[in-house]
C-alpha cells in the first residue's frame, strides 16, 4: 500500500517534469530555427540503458525524443543501448549526464 | 478570446516546424523539428478548441488525441530512421 | 466586438497554416531521399488536423471533433507501414 502511494507521487512528479520539458524543447526549437546557423555538427552517441522493465524503456525513449535536441533513433534491448541523435554535439556529455538523470526517475516508477 | 490566442500559437509552432523542415540540411535534425514542434502545436489548437466547446465528449477525445499523438510521434520517427541505413546501431 | 477580433485571429492562423503547407511541398518535391518525403508527409496529416479544428470552431460544430481522431490513426499507421516497406525493400535487393 505504502510502495503505491509512493509510486503515484513519483508519477505524479514524472508528468509534471514531463510538461515542463516539453514547453522548454519547444521554446529551445524556436529559438533554434529562428537563429541563423551555428557551426556545431549534429551527431550520434550511444547511451546504455540500466532499466528493467519494457515499460521503463518506453518511458525513457519517450523522454528523450521529446526534451530540447536530443531524438531517440535506435534502440537494442538484448545489448541495452540506446542510439540518440544529438543537434549539438558541443553539449554531448552534458546530454549523457541528463539521460542518467531520467532513468534514475523512471526507475523510482518501475522498480 | 484565448481560444483564438492558444490556436493562434499552435499555428505559429506548426509553422515554425514545417520551416525548420526547410532550414536543417540532415534528416534527422529535420526530425527533432516535425516531433516535437508540430506535436505542440497540435496539443495547443486541441486545448483552445475544446475549451471553446466545453462539453465533456470534447474533452475525453481531446484527452484521446494528445495521448495518441504523443504516444506515436517518437515511433513513427523511430520507424523512419530504421528505415535508413544511417540510424541503424551495428548488429 | 470581440467575436470579430476572435474571427480575424482565426482567419490569420488559417493563413499561418497554408504557408506551412506550401514549406512542406516545397520539401516534398526537393527531398533527396524517400525518408524526407516520408517525414513531410507525416507533417501534412497535422496540418490537415489543424485546419479542420479551425474549421471546427469557425462552423461552432463539435461533430467536426471526430476527424482528427481518424488522421491521427492513420497517419501513423502510414508512415509506419511506408518505413517497414522500405526497410524490407533495402534488405531484398
Amino acid at each position: 500500500m505504502l510502495k503505491l502511494l509512493k509510486k503515484t507521487y513519483y508519477s505524479l512528479i514524472f508528468l509534471g517534469f514531463y510538461l515542463f520539458k516539453l514547453v522548454e524543447a519547444n521554446l529551445f526549437m524556436a529559438w533554434d530555427i529562428l537563429t541563423p546557423k551555428m557551426l556545431d555538427q549534429p551527431g550520434f552517441i550511444d547511451v546504455e540503458i540500466n532499466l528493467e522493465s519494457e515499460t521503463g524503456i518506453l518511458m525513457l525513449s519517450n523522454l528523450v525524443s521529446m526534451t530540447p535536441g536530443t531524438l531517440v533513433v535506435d534502440a537494442n534491448l538484448g545489448k541495452k543501448l540506446l542510439k540518440v541523435h544529438v543537434l549539438y554535439m558541443r553539449n554531448e556529455t552534458k546530454e549523457r549526464a541528463e539521460i542518467m538523470r531520467f532513468q534514475r526517475m523512471i526507475k523510482r516508477i518501475t522498480e | 478570446m484565448i481560444t483564438a490566442l492558444l490556436i493562434l500559437i499552435g499555428s505559429v509552432f506548426i509553422l515554425l516546424s514545417a520551416i525548420g523542415l526547410i532550414r536543417y540540411d540532415d534528416l534527422y535534425s529535420r526530425m527533432q523539428a516535425t516531433t516535437k514542434a508540430t506535436s505542440f502545436g497540435v496539443f495547443l489548437i486541441l486545448i483552445g478548441a475544446s475549451i471553446f466547446f466545453n462539453n465533456y465528449f470534447v474533452y475525453l477525445k481531446a484527452l484521446f488525441i494528445i495521448i495518441f499523438i504523443y504516444l506515436t510521434a517518437p515511433l513513427g520517427a523511430h520507424s523512419i530512421s530504421k528505415s535508413d541505413k544511417e540510424g541503424r546501431l551495428e548488429e | 466586438m470581440t467575436e470579430n477580433v476572435t474571427n480575424i485571429i482565426l482567419y490569420i492562423s488559417l493563413g499561418i497554416l497554408v504557408v506551412a503547407l506550401l514549406l512542406v511541398f516545397v520539401r516534398m518535391f526537393k527531398g533527396p531521399s524517400i525518408q524526407d518525403r516520408v517525414v513531410a508527409l507525416d507533417l501534412t496529416a497535422f496540418i490537415a488536423m489543424g485546419f479542420i479544428l479551425i474549421y471546427g470552431v469557425m462552423a461552432e460544430n463539435a461533430i467536426y471533433f471526430d476527424i482528427p481522431v481518424i488522421i491521427a490513426l492513420i497517419s501513423f499507421i502510414g508512415t509506419v507501414a511506408i518505413s517497414t516497406y522500405l526497410k524490407q525493400k533495402e534488405k531484398s535487393s
